[in-house]
């Protein structure tokens, strides 16, 4: 019991910490999550990372209450998810409460826009490289660049939910995937 | 009490639609929240959307906490937040306790490798979007460049770069 509850204030840390740098979108905390949560604490494989990547997309909610939940769950179960959830969700409520209180305008401030679009560019870069890195590690199979093709059309051509884009790949994975062409996550 | 219940109500169904980024969330909170239930005037609605985008977290989490906090003061942002988190809470401790079970399985296998592609294509998205929304001229561009370059031997915490990109946003961007 004292070891959940040690594990817990843990996850409530780190992930209050990637709530604080979350901004911009759900996206954003992508990066600094596989920091966290794949590097350091090795809390989930880079291949389990993905697949929750990929489940977070595919049900109800905000990236991050699902990767909260789900990395929670598995540490420390209720009282781990609890934990991750209140910590990833607490640093946006408290800047938003104080916002409100004093009722200032930070859209009209201008070194905030400049931090705001300074960040977004560090944000950009971060995620470029994750998706550069995530490509390299692939195999080259006719059915990945199907699928990579496909889902390109679908959100840029046809504007579809990110939902179907991953739904038509898993379906199409489901159906024409080798079993051994699936790198092991263990 | 009464409007407490319906403030959950309402960001529990937001919580509900609101699937992986979200952007369809501010249109139905809209239309619901400033047009059928006139709880708060449009340009009030439109400005707790700019500042949600650029304070931490998800911008459905800030509107929880904006609209509840201006309904009922803290208990109503309280209430609002539960109502936007509680339904992927619960549906992803589901899938969590499942997960086990079906890890193992050759038809999730096959589906996890048939969503590795559409994950990087959703990722260049992720890209596209946020350079949409706030990049102009060419200097973003140029620090996005870098960070690129820089990442891959950045050894310290990476909310720190992000922290140096934001200070020299405020020296060198206009």
């Amino acid at each position: 019991m004292s070891k959940k509850l040690l594990k817990s204030i843990k996850l409530f840390s780190i992930f209050f910490f990637i709530g604080l740098f979350t901004i911009g979108g759900g996206y954003a905390m992508i990066p600094l999550m596989r920091e966290h949560i794949v590097k350091r604490e090795k809390y989930l494989s880079e291949e389990e990372f993905l697949d929750v990547f990929a489940i977070s997309q595919i049900t109800p909610g905000p990236i991050a209450i699902n990767m909260a939940t789900y990395i929670g769950f598995k540490q420390a179960g209720i009282m781990g998810s609890s934990s991750a959830t209140l910590g990833v969700v607490l640093p946006s409520f408290l800047v938003i409460l104080l916002i409100s209180f004093f009722f200032v305008n930070l859209t009209k401030i201008s070194f905030v826009q400049k931090l705001f679009i300074g960040i977004l560019t560090g944000v950009v870069g971060q995620i470029a490289y994750l998706t550069f890195d995530l490509f390299k590690k692939q195999k080259y199979t006719i059915l990945f660049w199907t699928i990579l093709i496909i889902s390109l059309i679908g959100i840029f051509v046809l504007k579809i939910s990110p939902v179907y884009v991953i739904l038509i790949g898993g379906i199409m994975g489901i159906i024409l995937a080798k079993d051994n062409n699936n790198a092991n996550a263990s | 009490m009464l409007m407490l219940l319906r403030i959950f109500a309402e960001f529990f169904k937001i919580g509900i639609v609101t699937f992986g980024g979200g952007q369809a969330m501010i249109s139905i909170l809209q239309h619901e929240l400033v047009y059928a239930y006139k709880w708060i005037p449009v340009d009030r609605f439109l400005y707790f959307v700019s500042v949600s985008e650029v304070t931490p977290g998800p911008v459905a989490l800030n509107m929880a906490t904006f609209i509840g906090y201006e309904l009922k003061g803290i208990i109503g942002s309280v209430f609002a937040t539960l109502g936007v988190v509680a339904p992927s809470f619960i549906v992803i401790l589901l899938i969590a306790r499942a997960s086990e079970k079906f890890k193992e399985n050759k038809v999730y296998k096959r589906f996890m490798a048939g969503v590795r592609p559409a994950i990087i294509v959703l990722l260049i998205n992720a890209i596209y979007l946020i350079a949409l929304r706030g990049f102009k001229g060419y200097i973003p561009y140029m620090m996005a460049v870098s960070v690129f370059l820089v990442f891959p031997f950045w050894k310290k915490n990476p909310a720190l770069l992000l922290l140096i990109t934001g200070i020299i946003g405020i020296l060198i961007l206009r």
